[in-house]
């Protein structure tokens, strides 16, 4: 607990962090929202997740935050292999005798990671679950081996959700351990030209690096500051700390200044101007008093009332948006951790209260805790329930300006009229980057979704366990079966052995691969009855389709066919990986023609002849009867029995199903499905 | 010419043809960015890298890739260190003693090479060669700066003849420099005659050891240089345009190409400038932009790949007009 502090103290901490943000900025170019919600994560102790495309800066943020909070830091590269003691510690082994008989004891000594102030966690989904399970335990405990942790934030990295990353995504229970989640945007991909521009003027100038250090030349290997300043005190947190009204501040110190930069209001002496971020701009005294101070900022009643409207929002529009999945709005975070945010928010702008407007910070969590498109509607939905256009920004933090008039405001709402400064370190009117959805299409909605999910289903079946492969993820342990794999045994297990004290065999890493591979023809009909609703439908379970492909590294064939059919090869080849070229394909389609069965199930056949094991399918999209060629398709019915093919029928429209759909399916296992538009203008769909 | 001269000379004389090839992994050498050759077996792409290691006098870190490559067999072995340590006397029945049993690596293959040819890197599993590219990336291994100057990668293409999987996206973005190559006889080059000539004439040993013709000093001398050249308001404009035409014009994005900050903002400035280099100048001009279609290779789809030549081309006119 924080001893009430005289105002100009407050001043100069929330002025420290005013100016990590600033340098943090600095370092990234372009990459502002993410640099002050990374500095509300640290002033609110709380955990970050970035978030983002390869070569974006996620890295070099992360380890900038690191170096200029002058934080003890230990950085973590995920892989594959990681193992508990390069997550927590060595292996203290210990013996004793005890009535004639030897007794080991194996015990853990907490490690670099679990003595940093701040821990970077780089690539963090690359480590299978099942290793990340118990270090995720503890950085939200922060509490290991028997004693409290001095962690104060850790700084996770990880890739963006990509079509063909081989990584398990972090589950959503696991990404509720980190608070803060960011999305960062490349600035090329992002269109940030101007930006960009601005980058490649610095590096033109770059000078070679200094030493013989390579790396120094490498914007995104900017290492962290190992140096560590010895910690005054272990904090205790991880829970909410109480409002303590001895440490409520008056008004006083609090002013609006003009839409000045608070660039140009550095205090003298402060660091100006270095690209470096090597050196901190506060003592680790400084960062720890800043947090408890933030941490006892009092709350507006109205911030409370506020907040609970904007969670009935949240809430209301999520459960609007339910088909995109997996979302969480756990008590944990939206309690906690978010209140802190808001309080983080408060103080950095030099404010004595949480006002309405710093709920704004919980703009910095919901990443992944939110649908999409609630995701990226989000300044507006606070907007809206702020009453007024929050188009004022930070420009009145006290803290930076101590020479300043007070204006006098108590509402710091009213400061709404303000005008706009576009060079504050909040920009509240900055939007979102947009969320990056898969293949720039937004989700299928929800009417397609139990067709998806069974035909999901049976696509992966056979594939949801993963196989046993020496090259896959550490799945669990095994005993030792021949002497070649004690490189992948449990170490001290190996050891014992090595020396003869083991009664058994070591346990080894049993390895699992998720076979990727397979593949699933799509064949959709654009007859011209197709035309109208029943074309989006039928795109968007197309779409649908591609994207677990393209999960599962399945390759890929898509024909469209009226009385002829048109396979979009690439390569000259019916079955490819370009999932995102087909996409686009499937959005394009066009109805017009009459069906013909036999030609597109003749055409998808050949295509998938070729290849080789199980796991393949045809998913025939159609709504009418076949006029055109074979109506019975017997032969193409025989040879996909013959190569082991499920044919998957799904009939759309109003009309009587044909009955040859039904064999097609009964005699190859595949499913099938109708679906019935229905009066309000959605599709209704049913197993056949 | 450049220093690198003789090293060009010896990629000559032991390889016919592949003149691109050759030239990035000058490029590579002088810059100090890792490359990526992707090719058909047999298209020498092996022996020249193996040629431009060896003939730079490098140390030399060689590994064949394979489905269950382990971290250990790239970066040295593991090795357990156990120290004597007091114990407490928790247990009152009897004495103990206790150990301190630590992993640590003990450094060796792409920790301690200057130059690494990683042969076949797509036939290792994507979970095993994110921590490999992670240390190419920063060329450090925990707190340690490695020697590293460049890897020099070589894969099979991602046909489905070949058991390999493609490259993660943020793995692939780790080599700067990106090329395809055919084999001479198959594209039927004008170089395959020449490479038929030569042995069937006799008088080549088939592969003579390349001895040293360059050495560390020049390669170091080369690479201060290289930040000497100057890269210009019009190149940097042009650089620009080239890359805004790919995100607007070929509408290149997350999810279909790797137009990375850090490859096209950050290293291809590095790739202009050791591009110049190359032809030896001190200032980089519009032709040097050439040189970004060994970044574009497997980054942006085939047919902006393709386009690219064409669109540097209308770029450059335009700034040269203005």
């Amino acid at each position: 607990m924080a001893p009430p502090a005289p105002d100009r103290r407050v001043a100069d901490l929330a002025a420290a962090f005013v100016e990590l943000r600033t340098a943090l900025g600095r370092t990234l170019i372009g990459q502002d929202d993410a640099a002050t919600g990374l500095t509300l994560a640290l002033l609110a102790e709380q955990h970050a997740y970035l978030e983002g495309p390869p070569g974006c800066g996620k890295s070099a943020l992360a380890a900038a935050l690191a170096a200029l909070s002058g934080a003890r830091t230990h950085t973590l590269v995920f892989h594959r292999d990681i193992r508990e003691t390069d997550l927590l510690g060595d292996v203290l082994l210990s013996r004793h005798r005890h009535r004639g008989h030897e007794r080991l004891r194996r015990e853990l000594i907490p490690g670099p990671l679990l003595q940093a102030e701040i821990a970077l966690l780089e690539d963090l989904p690359r480590s299978p679950g099942e290793a990340l399970g118990p270090l995720l335990r503890i950085l939200a405990e922060r509490h290991a081996l028997g004693q409290p942790l001095p962690l104060e934030s850790a700084v996770a990295t990880g890739p963006l959700e990509q079509v063909e990353a081989p990584i398990d995504p972090l589950e959503p229970g696991q990404l509720d351990r980190f608070a803060v989640q960011l999305r960062l945007t490349g600035l090329l991909t992002g269109g940030l030209f101007d930006e960009a521009a601005v980058l490649l003027e610095r590096e033109a100038a770059r000078v070679p690096p200094r030493s013989a250090d390579p790396s120094a030349a490498d914007s995104a290997g900017a290492p962290a500051a190992a140096t560590a300043a010895p910690r005054s005190a272990v904090i205790s947190t991880g829970t909410p700390n109480r409002l303590e009204p001895g440490e409520r501040r008056s008004g006083s110190r609090r002013r609006r200044g003009g839409p000045s930069s608070e660039l140009g209001n550095r205090q003298p002496g402060e660091p100006r101007g270095a690209f470096s971020p090597r050196s901190a701009v506060m003592s680790t005294t400084t960062r720890n008093a800043a947090q408890r101070a933030a941490a006892a900022l009092r709350i507006e009643p109205r911030t409370i009332d506020a907040y609970h409207r904007l969670l009935d929002r949240l809430r209301q529009r999520s459960a609007d948006n339910s088909a995109s999945g997996d979302r969480l709005m756990s008590d944990r975070s939206f309690s906690s951790a978010a209140l802190r945010l808001v309080r983080a928010h408060a103080f950095l702008r030099g404010a004595p209260a949480a006002a309405p407007r710093d709920l704004g910070a919980i703009r910095y969590m919901v990443a992944h805790r939110l649908p999409e498109e609630v995701q990226a509607d989000f300044d507006h939905i606070l907007e809206e329930l702020l009453g007024d256009p929050p188009k004022v920004t930070m420009t009145e933090t006290g803290a930076q300006m101590p020479g300043a008039q007070s204006q006098g405001d108590d509402d710091s709402d009213g400061a709404a009229a303000a005008s706009p400064a576009s060079d504050s370190w909040i920009d509240d009117k900055a939007d979102l980057p947009a969320p990056p959805t898969l293949f720039g299409k937004p989700p299928a909605p929800a009417q397609v979704d139990p067709l998806l999910r069974a035909l999901v289903g049976r696509i992966e079946r056979g594939r949801i366990d993963p196989d046993t492969d020496p090259g896959g993820q550490p799945r669990g342990y095994r005993p030792l079966r021949d002497l070649d794999e004690l490189i992948d045994a449990d170490v001290i297990e190996a050891l014992l052995f090595a020396e003869g004290r083991l009664p058994g065999a070591p346990r080894t890493f049993e390895r699992k691969r998720r076979s990727a591979g397979g593949a699933v023809a799509v064949l959709r009909d654009i007859s011209a009855s197709m035309a109208g609703r029943l074309t989006v439908w039928s795109s968007q379970v197309v779409l649908g389709i591609l994207r677990v492909a393209a999960r599962r590294r399945m390759r890929v064939g898509y024909v469209e066919f009226h009385h002829r059919a048109l396979p979009h090869e690439v390569g000259g080849r019916l079955l490819h990986r370009s999932y995102s070229r087909l996409a686009e394909q499937a959005g394009q389609a066009k109805a017009v023609g009459q069906t013909n069965y036999e030609a597109p199930l003749r055409t998808a056949l050949e295509g998938l002849r070729g290849g080789s094991g199980r796991n393949r399918h045809i998913v025939l999209l159609t709504d009418g009867l076949p006029i055109i060629g074979d109506t019975t398709v017997r032969r193409e019915r025989q040879l996909a029995h013959r190569l082991g093919v499920a044919l998957h029928t799904v009939f759309l429209g109003n009309g009587d199903c044909p009955p040859v759909l039904d064999d097609i399916s009964l005699e190859t296992a595949g499913l099938r499905f109708c679906g019935r538009p229905t009066a309000g203008g959605g599709l209704r769909l049913e197993e056949r | 010419m450049t220093d690198l001269a003789p090293l060009r000379a010896l990629l000559d004389h032991h390889v016919v043809g592949h003149d691109e090839v050759k030239t990035a992994l000058l490029l590579a050498l002088i810059t100090r960015e890792h490359i990526y050759v992707e090719g058909p077996p047999g298209t020498a792409k092996t022996r020249l890298a193996e040629v431009a290691a060896k003939g730079s006098d490098l140390d030399f870190f060689f590994y064949q890739l394979h489905r269950d490559t382990r971290l250990a067999e790239l970066v040295g072995d593991i090795v357990l260190e156990r120290r004597r340590v007091k114990t407490e006397p928790t247990d009152p029945a009897g004495s103990g003693e206790a150990e301190r049993i630590h992993q640590r690596i003990e450094p060796g293959g792409l920790l301690t090479a200057e130059v690494a040819v990683l042969d076949d890197i797509s036939r290792a599993p994507g979970e095993a060669l994110n921590v490999l590219l992670r240390i190419l990336n920063e060329r450090r291994f925990g707190a340690e700066p490695i020697p590293l100057m460049a890897a020099i990668a070589t894969g099979n293409p991602m046909d489905d003849e070949y058991y390999n999987e493609p490259l993660d996206p943020a793995n692939l973005d780790r080599f700067a420099l990106q090329l395809r190559v055919t084999g001479l006889i198959q594209s039927g080059a004008e170089d395959a005659r020449l490479l038929i000539d030569r042995f069937a004439a006799g008088s080549v040993v088939e592969q003579p050891e390349p001895e040293p013709v360059t050495d560390r000093t020049t390669l170091d001398s080369l690479n201060r240089r290289m930040y000497e050249v100057r890269i210009g308001p019009a190149v940097r404009a042009a650089l620009l345009d080239v890359l805004r035409t790919l995100v607007l014009e070929f509408e290149c994005n997350e999810t279909n190409s790797l137009l990375t900050d850090r490859t096209f903002l950050v290293k291809a400035v590095k790739i202009l400038r050791g591009t110049a280099l190359l032809a030896g100048r001190d200032t980089v001009e519009l032709a040097d932009l050439a040189a970004l279609s060994w970044m574009t290779t497997f980054r942006v789809p085939p047919e902006a790949h393709e386009a690219l030549p064409r669109v540097i081309g209308r770029v450059s006119r335009q700034v040269r007009a203005v």
